[in-house]
């Protein structure tokens, strides 16, 4: 089971017909997703390796019940594929592509935030958006949306994860994995400065799932993500979580890679989110693989 | 993309906002030609990308034609923080005293998801160290990435950080300030100091502009602003092949698969007891060749005496990342030794490939830790025999 995605999710790909998109869905279709319909604008009409292609979302929407998106546009269109799928009524959008302009991504999230809260308003199930600059996420052997090597994820497991890093949870995935445990969904949040989906807005859909025994978290310095995730979990989680901070030994001042990995005068500095996870009863690993340990003592409480 | 505190004027300038009389000079004689034609007295400012140019030396009040001409001679060829100055602004003088120095500023706030607009009357100083000193007196307000900064929010925020003067005129100088951030894909743009002088007009004496450069492609008129003798030979470099890199401080170097691997590795590395030379992040996908000058440019890093390698291979193949650095060592750029933790993808036969190579120069460990404490243990030997 596991959240957001599961077997019954009926995925759509923008930019199928590129390089990265059509990889990708056949990857996602090999892990056992229902793929259903490609989107490029120019191509309806088409037939690529067995799958519809439609001109637009709303068409590929109304054509085969598709409730999750998932997009490999280029960065230059890659805000304007999120609006177009959220306003096709598309309740779930992973953005993958990396790169897109911070300016694009401020609006496409804001309007996507409000036409979610409308949505849910007028009693709809509302609008996500999860990254752009991201992994996408994966329900084990059910769905996977998204781009992580499928071999770590075939066997069900019990444990949420959630990361800043794609290659962190590939990481993280393959150690609960040899450990026995294994994960339940992997949200890939991205690394991106501005971003649809946060750590706090991922933990009460793990703290609501039945399949969900325990949350890993893994962060990185730069901004309050962990901070406000922290916060979330001390008044309002009953599950426990352990986290991880990614570039504790960063130097101040340098931005690496991600544009959100920069320390900001004394927001985001790692002590400042070990000391909010510390508050928060949340153990922090000091290694990657001590994040098992932690696991394993947190659901023997 | 940093811009030098001539262009971010510039950019302001086009938007409306008021900015000091400023020129450009390369040599001393035409640090004189400005001063003549502006008047004396004029500052004479060092043109580098880093921060601190007022302690280091490389901005000067000069009083008179012949100051100006000295003070252009000192600041140019200087060395500030390992950069060449190799141009000055020439700008006419205020007298600093008769009014009140601000700051304003605009960065992107993963918390807000959003730009945030920061006024201070702390102005004149390092924001980072008002923010770290004495936080209240920074006032922050969301900017709506929609609609923009609108008047009489700017003219709310002036009030509370308790700017003085004519607020409607100080008020919309952050309204155009804004507008060029949006505009421009600013990831930062300050005003520091915003003066006000006795008549209560606002006027930017220093800017600082920084451009997103995931938005580069909409603005080809400033990629010609880029100036490369002014960036670090190999960030350059690596630039060109699309590489996250940085230079740091240390002697082991760092390469991943991936901005958060990366950063994982350089605390690895600092755990074995070195330090990191520098974060190179080789992005998903590579193929052997990317692997190879990936090799190449860590090589180039004299400070270099071990490669540390870690890649978690989803995308990213694992017999390609060996058959990468077994390329370098054929072609004999490879001379430190490369320790390195490959898993994932095509992991079996990235052994198999290295097995048949059989050199001491390229090993590969289970772990992490294992493969960091040997880069470690090999680059300290070498920077202690070198000593």
């Amino acid at each position: 089971m596991g959240i957001l995605v599961d077997k019954n999710s009926k995925v759509i790909v923008q930019g199928m017909t590129g390089r990265e998109g059509a990889s990708h869905s056949r990857a996602m279709k090999e892990f056992g997703t229902q793929v259903v319909a490609g989107v490029t604008p120019g191509k309806g009409g088409q037939d690529f390796e067995g799958w519809p292609v439609f001109n637009s979302v709303a068409e590929a929407k109304s054509a085969t019940g598709a409730n999750v998106s998932i997009i490999f546009v280029p960065p230059a269109g890659a805000a304007d594929a999120v609006l177009e799928a959220a306003h096709a009524g598309i309740p779930l959008i992973i953005l993958i592509t990396e790169g897109v302009p911070t300016v694009d991504m401020m609006r496409a999230v804001q309007e996507v935030k409000a036409l979610d809260e409308h949505s849910r308003a007028h009693g709809g199930e509302g609008v996500r958006l999860i990254g752009g600059n991201c992994p996408g996420l994966v329900t084990n052997a059910e769905a996977k949306v998204g781009i992580m090597p499928n071999k770590i994820y075939a066997t069900p497991g019990r444990i949420g994860l959630i990361s800043r890093s794609g290659t962190l949870t590939y990481e993280a995935a393959k150690l609960l994995n040899d450990a026995g445990m294994g994960t339940s969904t992997t949200v890939g949040i991205g690394g991106d400065p501005v971003i649809g989906t946060t750590f706090a807005d991922v933990l009460p859909l793990f703290e609501a799932d039945p399949d969900t025994d325990a949350v890993v978290v893994i962060g990185e310095i730069g901004g309050a993500d962990e901070e406000a995730a922290a916060e979330y979990i001390k008044t309002s989680m009953k599950k426990p979580v352990v986290a991880f901070i990614s570039g504790r030994s960063a130097p101040k001042g340098k931005r690496m890679g991600h544009a959100g990995a920069i320390i900001m005068g004394d927001v985001g500095t790692p002590e400042s989110k070990l000391a909010a996870f510390q508050a928060a009863n949340v153990p922090v690993a000091d290694t990657m693989p001590e994040i098992i340990d932690l696991v394993k003592q947190a659901l023997n409480k | 993309m940093k811009l030098h505190e001539y262009q971010g004027k510039d950019i302001l300038r086009q938007f409306g906002v008021n900015v000091q009389d400023g020129k450009v000079a390369r040599t001393p004689d035409e640090v004189r030609q400005v001063a003549r034609e502006y008047g004396q007295p004029v500052v004479v400012k060092a043109q580098v990308h880093v921060g601190g140019r007022g302690k280091a030396g490389g901005v000067k009040f000069s009083p008179t034609e012949d100051k100006a001409f000295e003070n252009g001679e000192k600041i140019l060829g200087m060395d500030i923080k390992g950069l060449t100055v190799n141009k000055v602004l020439v700008t006419r003088a205020v007298d600093i005293d008769a009014g009140t120095e601000y700051y304003v500023g605009m960065i992107v706030d993963r918390n807000v998801q959003s730009y945030t607009l920061m006024a201070s009357a702390e102005g004149g100083m390092e924001i980072e160290e008002v923010a770290a000193a004495t936080p209240e007196k920074i006032i922050k307000h969301r900017v709506d990435p929609v609609t923009g900064l609108r008047p009489y929010e700017a003219r709310d925020v002036a009030i509370k950080a308790g700017f003085k003067g004519n607020l409607n005129k100080i008020a919309d100088m952050m309204v155009k300030m804004s507008e060029a951030a949006f505009a421009r894909d600013a990831v930062l743009v300050e005003i520091n100091p915003l003066f006000v002088g006795p008549d209560g007009v606002p006027v930017a004496l220093d800017t600082k502009f920084e451009v997103d450069d995931n938005a580069m492609y909409r603005h080809r008129d400033l990629a010609d602003w880029r100036e490369l003798e002014a960036e670090h030979p190999l960030e350059i470099e690596a630039s060109k092949y699309g590489f996250a890199y940085v230079k740091l401080d240390g002697n082991v170097g760092v390469l991943g698969n991936g901005a958060g691997i990366v950063m994982t590795s350089l605390d690895v590395v600092n755990r074995a007891g070195a330090k990191p030379a520098n974060f190179l992040d080789i992005g998903g996908g590579a193929k052997a060749e990317i692997v190879y000058n990936a090799v190449k440019l860590v090589s180039k890093d004299t400070d270099v005496k071990a490669i540390f390698i870690n890649i978690f291979g989803g995308i990213t193949r694992a017999d390609e990342v060996a058959k990468g650095v077994i390329q370098a060592l054929n072609d004999g750029i490879l001379t430190k030794p490369v320790r390195m933790r490959i898993a994932g993808t095509a992991e079996d036969e990235a052994k198999a490939l290295l097995a048949e190579v059989n050199s001491p120069l390229i090993q590969m460990y289970p772990t992490m830790f294992e493969a960091a404490d040997e880069a470690a243990r090999e680059a300290n030997a070498a920077s202690q025999g070198s000593k």
